[in-house]
């Protein structure tokens, strides 16, 4: 039996294959050359690396003081990912089964998710004048914040995957002598996992490289993340793109790690078995 | 003590749709009771406000001698089998039917003990340690009963506990809820739509119609002596057949009457009612089974036979069921013998006069 390929969308698909792979090729072999290999034709650029040397990297960290900012990002993102799971999934899950009864509920609903629409460049100023006014102009004031910003879409998520769970369980639950708090805890949550996954990602990604709210909120403390201690490189006069290209390497790690975690939980079916 | 009361219980939606009127109904300790209707009757819905996952817009209703209109379903000591099965995907099937006894903080102990009596009951033990999702629709359904056992409930509510499974499953688990009920001696509250689960199982049958009882009676007595049209029609299957007629009457004989039948109708059937009937058309109901196209019974009642013209004729293996049309309306006759009998084919049939019903063509009520 002879394949058939749907040419077109392959086509379509290595084009984009290799939007893909061409700049994470050049991050890798700039991140490895010395500035001295960086000629100006097109095979220097493409060229490999003369020694795969891990100066660049060292350097990076140095410039950089990798350690400490990678504390600080770890420190927002993992407590913002935490955070957002724990309270959004319970808002989402209040919203989720009250919205088609109660009108307020629908209404609560549609205001969340309408924060979705406002643009972060409206908040800058406002929110610098009012987490200095708090005194919160630092890491709890960007954590605060990220709440905030992920709120709509994280609460959109979670009550559209609400739908999936048959509302039996709960009554099932609330027979067996479950009370609100206990069933969602021990029923409700558990079963949201792969929503959690889905969460935890996009949540991740979004603080892990967001540079505008610590740059604005943050800017005093002293304390930097990751991509706030890279802007380090980009210089009125120039950029250093090994050590910038190496440096996001580094960055790079601990979301790739996390996301290969966290994929193996982002599973369909889980709810298979609860009814019929 | 385990009886429930509902005494002039009403339930009213939000959109002002009322699906319960005025309920009054008294189910007795330990007594198997079905109630069935077709959907959107209002059989879930007062299964669902004796678990108390519908709240009651007025009246009371009481499960022992508590008044239960606000208790929350944990306090009422109730458990329930949804028809969905409603099991926790997430826990295996032990920590499925332990859920509430954990809840309730029972001892880890105790726990195991009751949890492992279940499953031997229900042919689980072996399934202990999978998730639902691992399970046949017969063993989820054991689980969701198992789940319900393990709390030894006051009541038991099964709300269409069967009509995800196969055909053959149902029978099977028909009888083993039937001897479920036996074993735990405790009062069953079971909602069905399926007439066959109602007659079956039940000690006594609710009939509802749009929130209304029709009858509540035993099995035995609704099928022979229905209250009015509606329930004559419903439990029964194939459905009851039912002819226009005239009720007459000579001397102190009472008759029935119209092109083909003239016949007097036994003793035994008449009642006060009949006089105020005289004249008038009523509506004759007979079921499948007491139509007789046996030779000897239509050579022997010359004055209850008809003849019609087959439509289907539908062999089950054990018995044939014969479809006509008659006066307009679908009749089916439902016999034991084989006949070799094909569509198209004249017949003729004898009215069995014992088991006749009549009915009040306005009021749809029964009158005999």
């Amino acid at each position: 039996m002879k394949k058939k390929y749907n040419w077109p969308v392959t086509i379509l698909l290595f084009i984009g294959l290799i939007t893909v792979l061409f700049p994470l090729y050049l991050t890798i072999i700039i991140a490895f050359k010395q500035p001295s290999e960086m000629g100006n034709t097109l095979s220097s650029i493409l060229a490999l690396p003369k020694s795969w040397s891990f100066s660049n990297f060292a350097k990076a960290m140095e410039v950089t003081d990798f350690w400490h900012t990678l504390m600080n990002s770890i420190l927002i993102t993992g407590t913002t990912v935490i955070l957002s799971i724990l309270l959004h999934s319970m808002l989402g899950y209040a919203i989720g089964r009250m919205k088609k009864r109660h009108k307020w509920f629908n209404r609560a609903y549609l205001y969340i998710v309408s924060g979705m629409f406002v643009p972060f460049a409206i908040l800058m100023m406002p929110l610098v004048k009012q987490t200095a006014d708090l005194h919160i102009a630092n890491i709890v004031g960007v954590i605060l914040c990220y709440l905030v910003f992920f709120m709509p879409i994280n609460v959109m998520l979670y009550s559209g995957y609400l739908t999936n769970i048959p509302e039996a369980l709960e009554e099932a639950a609330k027979v067996d002598g479950g009370s609100t708090w206990s069933t969602y805890w021990t029923i409700i949550f558990p079963i949201m996992k792969p929503m959690h996954a889905t969460v935890a990602v996009l949540t991740a990604l979004g603080t892990w490289n967001d540079v505008m709210t610590p740059l604005v909120i943050m800017s005093g403390s002293g304390a930097n993340t990751l991509p706030l201690a890279q802007l380090t490189f980009q210089t009125q006069f120039g950029t250093n793109y090994n050590l910038a290209f190496a440096s996001y390497l580094l960055a790079l790690l601990p979301m790739l790690i996390f996301y290969v975690f966290a994929q193996k939980h982002i599973l369909n079916g889980v709810v298979n078995g609860a009814v019929k | 003590m385990a009886k429930i009361s509902f005494q002039h219980v009403t339930k009213t939606y939000d959109n002002n749709v009322t699906v319960v009127p005025d309920l009054n109904l008294d189910i007795k300790d330990k007594e198997f009771v079905v109630l069935v209707g077709p959907s959107g009757c209002g059989k879930s819905t007062t299964l669902r406000m004796i678990a108390g996952l519908e709240s009651i817009t007025s009246g009371e209703l009481y499960i022992g001698d508590r008044v239960v209109n606000e208790l929350q379903p944990k306090d009422r000591d109730i458990a329930m089998v949804f028809q969905t099965y409603a099991l926790y995907p997430h826990m295996t099937v032990y920590k499925n039917m332990a859920y509430a006894l954990t809840l309730k903080k029972t001892p880890k102990k105790e726990i195991d003990q009751k949890v492992k009596h279940a499953a031997e009951i229900l042919g689980l033990t072996e399934y202990l340690d999978r998730k639902p999702r691992a399970l046949s629709g017969g063993q989820r359904q054991r689980v969701a009963l198992g789940r319900a056992m393990v709390r030894n409930p006051e009541v038991f509510l099964l709300d269409e506990p069967l009509s995800n499974l196969d055909a053959k499953l149902r029978t099977e688990m028909r009888a083993q809820i039937s001897k479920l009920h036996k074993q735990l001696d405790t009062t069953f509250v079971y909602v069905t739509h399926d007439q066959t689960e109602a007659m079956t199982m039940a000690d006594r049958i609710v009939v509802l119609d749009k929130g209304i009882i029709q009858q509540f009676d035993t099995p035995a007595h609704i099928y022979d002596h229905p209250a009015n049209l509606f329930v004559a029609t419903f439990i029964g299957s194939p459905k009851m057949n039912l002819i226009d007629v005239t009720l007459e009457k000579k001397g102190d004989t009472y008759y029935i009457k119209n092109e083909d039948l003239h016949f007097a109708i036994p003793a035994g059937k008449v009642t006060k009612e009949f006089e105020s009937h005289v004249g008038k058309k009523i509506i004759l109901g007979i079921r499948p089974e007491d139509l007789h196209i046996e030779k000897i019974m239509v050579d022997t009642y010359p004055d209850s036979v008809f003849t019609s013209t087959l439509d289907i004729v539908e062999n089950t293996g054990s018995e044939m069921n014969l479809y006509f049309n008659y006066q307009g309306a679908d009749m089916i006759i439902k016999t034991p013998s084989r006949f070799d009998y094909k569509d198209g084919d004249q017949i003729s049939m004898a009215i069995d006069k014992n088991k006749i019903h009549l009915f009040d063509k306005e009021t749809k009520q029964a009158i005999s």
